[in-house]
């Protein structure tokens, strides 16, 4: 099914003719060939290349994941289920303002905000949203900016298409938020950049702070007229999915709930042949906690990665407490049941490539 | 162009004009008080120059929504007793034609001449219709000009026999006739005095319960007309020729060259006929007594060699045996054939010969092939694109675009202007439909229907601002009527950019170069009730959007994609500065493949390769600055733009 390289044509037999884009933006950021509109992706003009950028940089194009571990922590993965990471925490923001604006306990945006401040990061890479459109990716280079991104969007933004107009506008330190699939195309773009293969990134590499959040599915474009649809005339402040159901917050304060069924069939078709749930290659990874809407679930994965969340404890940005032991096993099982499920619909043609002790591993009862 | 030699009033004196400015000239010197015409080539300056000329000589003259309309008000002038001249191309003959076929039956009163351009080779056409059809249909005579001297006396001897029988007359001539230049021995300029004005008394209609009796009465104008002594039928050449040309235009100036060049003037006669339709009967018969071998020069369609061959048909044992040569016989014809593109010296040599049964002659009279332009200097063959900073090549990138991440396999119906040129590589092959005016809104409108019978397709129209005035208006309003859901692209420059930047409706100035109402294409869209969106080209990535959310909503809307064309602004503005910074363009290590100058082909940018890097032509570089969104590197600069 899929070729050893390829072009904007096996891009687009192999991945976007088969539905399995992402819409995680690397190759529309990369080329003048590739557009993307509304967490659509298209190759919208031959460029006549039978081997490029787009094709290796895309997370469903072969994906050789004890490689990119390799490159990302050094070494292969000790744990097959979560991923490389040295601590789990529960974690929330010590911001009034950013806990105001935060999906749950404003991590993400709280550590964004760190890193401005600390002048570590020129700007970061975000979506941004007012729930009745897509969302649009922007860079934010301020901390106004930062709080224009937060919250949760449940539709898969295209951040990564202003990679690299952010970096050739001289943004050269960055924080990449994204989604597991957008972790992958970064990683696969810092790989090609270190390789001196994309000309475009000179600067990318260990200057993104990559901070990957917890995603099992992503919703079409379609999810926003359905919003609409539910809401009706009013503004809808917030976009929840919690256990319960899908939670819409009008304007007003008032609450409806809807089953999650009724989203499920706007889920993108290339959701479900993701194997990565919790962003295994970022520096930290961001959840929620599907137990206190105060808080996050932090994975701290790399050295970058746990440097910052101690500077940012030790600074008053964010408080952490342990990982409730009880909660461990769900999240564990949440995880592996999804990679069990790739891995056993795959038949080894897919784009997954994993070494076979990762594979043992996994079908093994390691969990 | 010289406006001042159109003008001069020194009767004698030889200028050199253009074939449209010795019809201008022909015009003036009839005495016409009114102007009308809907930009085409290859007429197009007729009613520029006389529009410039109204306040000088005490006329009036439109640019005219079309050229239906045109004529009306060409017929209306005349009804009240002024001379009128209506211009136009074959193209707007046809959507003349309704009105035409009653006007030959009402009649007119004071002269009424149609000039019409036709463009054999379309060189700047989407066809190359022979209009004489149209005249013959009509029952109108049709007069035309072998030069441009005879261009301006035929239009004068026009607007008199359009008097003397009360009947509209056409005056045909053809692109290498109005774009031509030649001596014209200027006549009198006379003055205009009557006031327009119509007796209670006079009528012009048409009769539905007489009908045959109007027929009959243009049977006979034609009659009438067939009979005429005019200077332009003539004959030259031995008396009683075997070989004989039957020509009329420069068709048949390249056959005399030819009998010329081939030494067979002795033996050869000429016919050349000023009046081709109807047939001069009792002149051509007369030639046909002694001839055995005849040969047709016309363009494009053999018309004179219908009329002729029948003729001869009809008084076979008058004129005896005659072989005739032409395109039927496929005797007469070019590299695609008989009848279709233009002839030259070389064709008519070529069937010189073979009807004279000389040896064929090498070389041709003209040299085999161009020369050189510059010797030694290879020039390269460049395919027709749009301008540097030309705004339609940002709406189809951004069509495209749209359409692409649309993913429905969408559909792009075109139409006439310059963005006609969108079929081809220069508006990345989006066009799917090139026909007439406004039928990009009528097919796709068409095309949208189809959905109640499972057609999923989007669909959408691009036409021009200056074609939505002249056609889209009732075929809106019939997709508005009948339900059809398809999105309207209006590329809206400003002008009619294709014929010359002739004022339209929109743009709030007349012909005559005086203030006139705009008439806004949103307030009409709106007046139809159909949404409408404005938006601007040069910013592609939201014109992308724009494009593809209104797609997504398949209902009937309107876009207009407005900017000013590039030739326009180009001379007005001081234009930004726009370069490829080569330290940040990584040539062909970037992986764009050369973007700018192979794909997005504006032709400012250009590739350096002794650099190896992209580049800006800055003499060709209007500014716009799109490119520069396009660029992956952001290597092109834009500086000074507002």
């Amino acid at each position: 099914m899929f070729s050893e390289q390829g072009g904007p044509v096996e891009l687009k037999t192999q991945v976007q003719d088969r539905n399995m884009c992402t819409a995680c933006g690397a190759c529309a950021g990369l080329c003048p060939y590739i557009y993307t509109v509304r967490e659509k992706v298209a190759v919208i003009y031959p460029c006549g290349r039978t081997a490029g950028s787009c094709y290796r940089v895309c997370p469903r194009t072969p994906t050789a994941l004890g490689e990119l571990d390799r490159r990302v922590f050094g070494a292969p993965r000790t744990d097959h289920v979560l991923g490389e990471h040295s601590a789990i925490y529960f974690s929330r923001a010590q911001d009034k303002e950013i806990n105001a604006r935060a999906q749950y306990g404003g991590t993400v945006t709280a550590l964004l905000a760190f890193l401005l401040q600390q002048g570590r990061i020129d700007a970061a890479l975000l979506a941004r949203g007012n729930g009745a459109a897509p969302p649009e990716p922007f860079v934010a280079a301020t901390r106004e900016d930062l709080l224009a991104g937060a919250g949760s969007k449940y539709s898969a933004c295209p951040t990564l298409a202003v990679l690299p107009q952010a970096v050739r506008e001289g943004y050269r330190r960055l924080a990449v938020v994204g989604r597991p699939c957008q972790v992958t195309a970064l990683r696969k773009m810092q790989g090609l950049a270190r390789e001196g293969q994309l000309p475009h990134l000179p600067a990318a590499g260990p200057d993104i702070f990559v901070i990957g959040l917890f995603c099992f599915w992503a919703l079409t474009p379609a999810f926003y007229t359905f919003l609409a649809q539910k809401a009706g005339s009013a503004e809808i402040r917030k976009v929840d999915i919690p256990a319960e159901g899908l939670k819409l917050t009008l304007a007003g304060g008032q609450e409806l709930l809807f089953p999650v069924d009724e989203v499920r069939p706007l889920i993108r078709p290339a959701c479900p042949d993701c194997f990565d749930p919790t962003a295994e290659l970022a520096d930290v990874s961001v959840g929620s906690t599907e137990y206190d809407p105060a808080w996050n679930t932090l994975l701290v994965r790399t050295p970058a990665g746990k440097a910052l969340v101690e500077e940012a404890r030790a600074a008053g940005v964010i408080a952490l407490k342990p990982y409730p032991e009880e909660r461990l096993p769900l999240l564990r099982r949440a995880a592996l049941n999804k990679k069990r499920r790739v891995l056993s619909a795959q038949k080894g043609d897919g784009y997954l490539h994993l070494p076979d002790d990762y594979r043992q591993k996994l079908q093994g009862g390691i969990a | 162009m010289s406006i001042t030699g159109v003008k001069t009033d020194r009767p004698g004196q030889a200028v050199l004009l253009t074939g449209n400015e010795a019809v201008a000239r022909g015009a003036l010197e009839a005495g016409v008080g009114f102007a009308s015409s809907y930009p085409g080539s290859p007429t197009a300056e007729v009613l520029s120059i006389l529009g410039r000329l109204a306040a000088e000589f005490n006329l009036y003259a439109e640019w005219s929504i079309n050229e239906i309309v045109a004529l009306e008000g060409a017929a209306a002038a005349s009804f009240a007793g002024v001379r009128a001249l209506c211009v136009m191309k074959p193209d707007g003959l046809n959507v003349a034609i309704d009105f035409l076929t009653t006007l030959a039956m009402s009649g007119t009163k004071s002269g009424l001449v149609i000039f019409v351009g036709d463009d054999p080779n379309a060189h700047s056409s989407i066809k190359e219709e022979d209009s004489r059809y149209l005249a013959k249909l009509a029952h109108v005579p049709v007069l035309e000009p072998a030069t441009v001297a005879e261009a301006k006396e035929m239009v004068k001897v026009a607007f008199e026999l359009s008097e003397t029988l009360r009947y509209p007359v056409i005056v045909r001539g053809v692109t290498r006739i109005c774009h031509a230049s030649g001596n014209v021995v200027l006549g009198a300029l006379p003055p205009r005095e009557k006031a327009p004005c119509i007796p209670p008394e006079e009528r012009f209609l048409t009769n539905p319960g007489a009908v045959p009796a109007y027929h009959q009465k243009q049977e006979e104008k034609l009659r009438r007309a067939a009979e005429l002594e005019l200077p332009f039928n003539r004959y030259e050449g031995p008396a009683g020729a075997e070989i004989l040309v039957i020509g009329c235009g420069p068709a048949f100036l390249y056959a005399r060259e030819a009998v010329a060049s081939l030494g067979l003037t002795d033996r050869v006669g000429l016919l050349k006929l000023g009046l081709t339709w109807p047939l001069p009967e009792k002149l051509v018969l007369n030639r046909l007594r002694s001839a055995k071998k005849v040969i047709f020069a016309e363009e494009t369609d053999p018309i004179l060699e219908e009329s002729v061959t029948s003729l001869a048909a009809r008084h076979w044992s008058a004129v005896g045996e005659i072989s005739f040569f032409g395109k039927n016989s496929a005797h007469v014809a070019g590299p695609f054939g008989p009848g279709a593109g233009e002839l030259n010296v070389d064709i008519m040599v070529k069937a010189l010969t073979a009807v004279a049964g000389l040896p064929v002659p090498e070389p041709a009279v003209s040299p085999p092939q161009d020369p050189p332009f510059a010797p030694g200097v290879p020039v390269i063959d460049r395919e027709l694109a749009f301008c540097a900073g030309c705004p339609h090549r940002a709406s189809f990138w951004a069509v495209r675009a749209a359409l692409e991440l649309d993913g429905r396999n969408g559909f792009v119906t075109g139409d006439i202007g310059c963005y006609t040129l969108g079929l081809g590589r220069t508006g990345y092959y989006l066009l799917r439909t090139a026909h007439c005016m406004g039928a990009s809104v009528g097919v796709a409108a068409g095309l949208s229907k189809l959905a109640r019978l499972g057609f999923g397709q989007p669909v959408v129209a691009v036409i021009g601002d200056s074609t939505f005035f002249h056609a889209a208006v009732p075929a809106l309003i019939d997709a508005r009527y009948n339900q059809a859901r398809f999105l309207c692209v209006v590329l809206d420059n400003g002008t009619t950019a294709m014929t010359g930047h002739q004022p339209h409706p929109g743009m709030g100035i007349n012909a005559m170069g005086e203030k006139a109402p705009a008439v806004a294409i949103e307030e009409v869209v709106a007046g139809l009730g159909i949404p409408c969106t404005i938006q601007d080209p040069y910013d592609i990535r939201t014109t992308v959007r724009v494009v593809f959310d209104l797609l997504q909503q398949n209902q009937l809307h309107v876009l207009v994609l407005r900017r000013e064309c590039a030739l326009t602004a180009a001379r007005q503005t001081k234009k930004p500065r726009v370069y490829v910074d080569q330290e940040r363009c990584l040539g062909d290590a970037c992986g764009c493949v050369r973007f700018c100058s192979r794909v997005f082909s504006c032709p400012a940018n250009i590739w350096d390769a002794a650099a190896g890097k992209a580049r800006i032509d800055e003499a060709v570089c209007t500014g716009c600055g799109v490119c520069a969104a396009n660029c992956p590197q952001q290597a092109i600069v834009v500086e000074g733009r507002e």
